[in-house]
């Protein structure tokens, strides 16, 4: 399912350590790169409230959340 | 071959001063096969980092797809109670692959999330403030026996809803287990009685919240089972995990970390000297420059290639955190203690799909407890000379064995 607001998601892989958490929360957003590392592929790729969650459920905080039209910050 | 290091990983030397050893096997055998202990030794920090992150190709279930004795080996006569101790070690999530693996975490994780550890941040703060009152009491402590053990007890024991007045016995049940990675020929009798003692006492617990699920964590676990995802052994088993794994992990952080400001004054002054500013990196060089874990293993789903070697389908293997930690190439400086380092991309914690689930909650606990030493005590020394500090002969921890201090 598709999202109406637009997103800006951003991963900081000086932290990232590649468990995947992410992906399993919201699968049509992040993907593992071919260093194991996250990266969001579309960040219009789940419902708003399933971002968050992965966010949320990251082990090292590595994950960012703006609106990108107004840049508010959305996570954490 | 190019080194020549002894294949013995017990010797007094290599426990004292685990650094020295796998320092050389980094700089000259970074792929190392060790035939003492039929065994890849795995050096290097991006090594370690590409292997982590490579679960389909590095099994976690090492005891139940390795088919050889345990190393060093135990008595012929303990070899029916290490099929007790290794069937029940393979109930743990942290031995099992995807996709079980995944699902085995998805129930537990939710409660390590950053922001739900910060709730038990108030809590974390008062066991550590209770705990250096009753050393400042007494005007001496054993950082290890009076601090550092009853610490991640105490906070686990809460988190899991375990009696107070059952946390005694717990530890001793936990002395029993926390027998792992040394070379004793007998210690399959101390681990096969911890088990069975844990499993006696995890079960009612477990069997009361399947019936009535509380806020606590073996609830947690026990809807696991409702769901469908864990048998009740695994519950059983998995509780355990839950309950030990923090211990000897923890009690290592705060004991090497206290050791490393004594040994390194200039560092204590400079975390005094801005606390709020410094409290977290430096929490986070105290779990790099002396690491809780030393060594973790896993067995080859495939044949591998690395640095032109390659490791056969179950092979096993052994990779390094001590010496991925102290890798020249990651870190400058390496063997300096600095608490201004930043990013500090250790791996005390593993990588990929294992990365310590506990990583949150130790971290709110390290911070807290540097952060309160610092804030009490304007200098730390040791209670006795250096050279009568002993380690535990163990290859995964880097465990003292006291630590009595003193304080201005
Ligand atoms: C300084 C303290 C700690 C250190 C250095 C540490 C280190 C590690 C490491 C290196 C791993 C990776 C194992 C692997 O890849 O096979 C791991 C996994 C794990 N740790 Fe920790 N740990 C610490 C504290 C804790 C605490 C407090 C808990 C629980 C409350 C905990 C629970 C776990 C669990 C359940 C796993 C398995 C995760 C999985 O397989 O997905 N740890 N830890
Ligand atoms: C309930 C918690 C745990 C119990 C009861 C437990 C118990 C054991 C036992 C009995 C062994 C066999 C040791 C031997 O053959 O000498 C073992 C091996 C090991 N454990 Fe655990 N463990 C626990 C949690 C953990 C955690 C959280 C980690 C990682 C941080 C860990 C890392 C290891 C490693 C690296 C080995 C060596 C495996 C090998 O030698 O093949 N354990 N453990
Ligand atoms: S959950 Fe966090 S650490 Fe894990 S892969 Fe995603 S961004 Fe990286």
């Amino acid at each position: 399912m598709a999202q109406e607001r637009k997103l800006k998601i951003t991963v900081d892989h000086d932290v990232c350590v590649g468990n995947a958490m992410c992906e399993t929360f919201a699968s049509n957003t992040f993907a593992l790169n071919d260093d194991r590392q996250s990266e969001a592929v579309n960040p219009q790729g789940d419902p708003l409230a399933q971002v968050l969650e992965a966010a949320d459920n990251c082990p090292v905080s590595a994950i960012i959340v703006e609106d990108a039209e107004t840049g508010e910050r959305l996570f954490p | 071959m190019v080194t020549a290091v002894s294949d013995n990983m017990f010797t007094e030397d290599v426990i004292n001063d685990p650094y020295t050893y796998y320092g050389t096997l980094r700089e000259e055998d970074p792929v190392h096969y060790n035939e003492l202990y039929d065994l890849w030794v795995i050096t290097r920090h991006d090594d370690l980092v590409w292997l982590t992150r490579h679960n389909e190709l590095f099994s976690s279930a090492v005891f139940k797809n390795d088919p050889r004795p345990p190393y060093p080996t135990i008595y012929d006569s303990d070899l029916g109670l290490y099929e007790f101790v290794r069937e029940y070690q393979a109930r743990q999530f942290i031995q099992h692959d995807r996709p079980a693996h995944l699902d085995m975490r998805k129930v537990v994780h939710g409660y390590f999330t950053p922001r739900s550890m910060e709730e038990w941040r108030p809590m974390v703060k008062e066991v550590i403030s209770d705990l250096l009152d009753e050393a400042e009491e007494r005007g001496s402590m054993d950082v290890m026996r009076d601090f550092a053990t009853p610490l991640p007890l105490l906070i686990i024991a809460e988190m899991m809803g375990v009696p107070k007045q059952d946390r005694p016995y717990i530890r001793e049940v936990a002395e029993k287990l926390l027998y792992v990675g040394r070379g004793e020929p007998w210690r399959m009798q101390n681990f096969s009685e911890g088990i069975s003692e844990m499993i006696e006492y995890v079960k009612p617990l477990v069997e009361k919240r399947i019936v009535n699920p509380e806020d606590d964590f073996i609830s947690v676990l026990a809807q696991g089972e409702r769901e469908g995802v864990f048998s009740r052994d695994q519950v059983i088993s998995n509780s355990s995990l839950l309950l030990l794994a923090g211990h000897e992990t923890t009690i290592n952080l705060l004991c090497n970390g206290i050791l490393s400001f004594i040994r390194n004054p200039d560092q204590y002054d400079l975390l005094r000297s801005d606390i709020e500013g410094m409290y977290v990196k430096a929490n986070e060089e105290c779990l790099r420059h002396d690491s809780s874990v030393k060594s973790i293993t896993r067995i080859a789903a495939e044949d591998v290639e690395l640095r032109d070697k390659v490791i056969k389908k179950e092979d096993r293997i052994r990779w390094f955190i001590s010496s991925a930690n102290r890798d020249p190439r990651k870190f400058e400086n390496p063997d300096d203690f600095d608490i201004t380092r930043w990013p500090n991309p250790h791996v005390a914690f593993g990588a990929g799909i294992h990365h310590c689930l506990g990583a949150t909650l130790v971290r709110v606990e390290g911070q807290e407890a540097f952060k309160a030493f610092a804030e009490r005590f304007e200098s730390l020394h040791l209670d006795t000379t250096d050279d009568k500090l002993e380690y535990q002969p163990s290859i995964t921890f880097r465990s003292l064995k006291s630590l009595p201090i003193t304080w201005n």
